[in-house]
């Protein structure tokens, strides 16, 4: 089999021929190690490579499977957002800040996938300090986008998301402050998953904001998202935040359920200002389809979504609490633009943080209530494709008003998946959210979507 | 949001500058400006007092058939 076909399958198919015995975790790893050296030279998504470690975890999967013993994830390559911790393995979260350090310990997220059999490629590019889309100053090479080269992939999972559009691994970490995974997952073509807060652990991942970090999976499709939720879920002592009580149900048991039945409530205001034509067609298009499935398309209102823009509030101003001493004593090592929006975080008054949280409370509530009339939210993922690096790159680029914020602050589970292409030939994605803890009503009406359609087989041209 | 409510100024944002002491450059005043005047919207159209609840972060609780803020 040719290394790209290889490089293509997913972790399903994988654990079929492996346990068949018709192929090895060994040559799956030299295949993408392969590529990776093939490709990411133009594409930028692995800050590092650790192909040693790859092999050994992959012999060591290979045995595992032979004795019969192992999980799916068993020999599936996976690559970490460089904002995760990896034990002797340099973690930068994309700063110059951090350019040196290697970690004494893996985050929470990486051991749990390393326990599972998952084989370590490397770590993947990151926006600094998983801020922001790119900000011009940064010191690290950006991750380009494989669907053009010209086009950002999204942030600040930006690694992650281009990795997994050029088949460069098969599952891959991302973290979401504001829809770090979800951004990347829609301007890639991939699918994101940000999971319900304190459903996956956090321990051992850089901070942006604490009360709206979440860590979460990403992949190409929906499957591979909810095995791999199945290994990272449940609850971790060594972060505060993470739910002690929720059963971790079995995910990938109801995807094949499909949507009949299903409500799905479509909230109109807020998510479709701004939404570019081609977006608003492919989202009514997806709403089309998942009526023809059975479900229930119905247009809802949340009350206090008007409240959304304080998240930057709380973002800006948390951050600010974690960099201040750094911003103080060594600004030069940050870059310039992320520096002037992270000290932006000091200029709130304690008593405007206070009236965002109070605010989030409010929204979260009524996002509650409405989620007690339908069964998942849906929007565009983003109101448009991809910008370019040329916009970008402008420092006077603004913040865009997020589709994606909005579930951060409310904590529930956002799932991003494509749902088309412009005409530009860059994709276009939908999100579904739902109730807490209810990973399992948004992962199986992704999958049916996403069995009744065709845009998670498309390939970049690279 | 009944009345519009004041907007931050270019004014106030300079002046939350120099009380904090922060080198922002002048070229960069207006996407600070903008950033802030943005995020602080639904804040200055809040009347506080309706605003009872307050968490630091979202959490669940799988036992409660009621929640802390006493809906079913």
């Amino acid at each position: 089999m040719a290394t790209a076909e290889l490089c293509d399958l997913g972790i399903g198919e994988l654990g079929r021929r492996y346990r068949a015995r018709g192929l090895s975790p060994v040559d799956v790893a030299a295949a993408h190690l392969a590529r990776i050296e093939q490709v990411d030279k133009t594409l930028s998504s692995f800050l590092t490579v650790t192909p040693d470690r790859a092999l050994a975890d992959a012999r060591a999967a290979e045995v595992a499977i032979r004795r019969g013993d192992a999980g799916p994830l068993a020999g599936v390559p996976v690559a970490y957002k460089d904002l995760y911790a990896t034990r002797g393995v340099r973690t930068t979260a994309g700063s110059a800040l951090l350019a040196d350090w290697v970690p004494d310990h893996d985050a929470a997220c990486v051991s749990r996938l390393q326990q599972a059999g998952m084989v370590m490629l490397g770590k993947l590019t990151t926006h600094e300090f998983a801020f922001g889309i790119q900000f011009p100053g940064h010191r690290f090479l950006p991750a380009r986008n494989p669907w053009d080269l010209d086009h950002i992939p999204g942030g600040s999972s930006s690694g992650s998301g281009a990795a997994l559009a050029a088949g460069l691994t098969v599952g891959a970490l991302g973290s979401d402050t504001g829809g770090s995974i979800r951004g990347p997952a829609a301007f890639c073509g991939i699918v994101g998953l940000k999971p319900t807060s304190g459903r996956v652990s956090r321990a051992g991942v850089v901070t942006l904001s604490w009360t709206l970090d979440h860590t979460g999976p990403m992949a190409r499709t929906v499957e591979d998202c909810a095995l791999m939720l199945q290994a990272l879920a449940g609850h971790d002592p060594a972060d505060p935040a993470s739910s002690r009580e929720q059963p971790v149900p079995d995910y990938a048991a109801g995807l094949g359920s499909g949507v009949r039945g299903l409500r799905v409530g479509v909230p109109r205001e807020y998510f479709f200002h701004d939404v570019k034509p081609e977006v608003a067609d492919a989202f009514e298009s997806a709403m089309g389809t998942l009526r023809r499935l059975g479900a229930e398309v119905r247009d809802v209102r949340i009350p206090s979504i008007w409240a959304a823009p304080a998240f930057m509030v709380i973002m800006l101003t948390e951050a600010f609490a974690y960099h201040a001493r750094d911003l103080r004593e060594r600004p030069e090592l940050y870059g310039e633009v992320v520096r002037e929006k992270l000290m932006a975080g000091a200029l709130f008054t304690g008593d405007e943080y206070v009236q965002a949280q109070r605010l989030r409370a409010r929204l979260r509530e009524d996002m509650h209530r409405v989620l007690g009339d339908v069964d998942v939210l849906a929007t565009p993922t983003t109101p448009g494709t991809a910008p370019a690096f040329s916009a970008v790159l402008d420092p006077n680029f603004p913040f865009a008003r997020s589709n994606m914020a909005p579930f951060n602050m409310a904590g529930l589970p956002a799932l991003a998946l494509p749902c088309g292409f412009a005409p530009s030939g860059l994709p276009i994605s939908l999100q579904l959210a739902g109730r807490p803890f209810d990973e399992a009503t948004v992962l199986r009406a992704g999958h049916a979507y996403e069995q009744a359609t065709e845009w998670h087989r498309r390939r970049p041209p690279i | 949001m009944s009345t519009a409510p004041p907007e931050l100024t270019l004014d106030e944002v300079r002046d939350r500058i120099r009380v904090a002491g922060l080198p922002i450059p002048e070229e960069r005043l207006a996407l600070i400006h903008s950033l802030l005047r943005d995020a602080l919207r639904p804040i200055r159209a809040l009347d506080t007092r309706d605003a009872q609840t307050l968490e630091p972060a979202p959490t669940f609780d799988a036992a409660a058939t009621i929640n802390r803020h006493g809906h079913r």
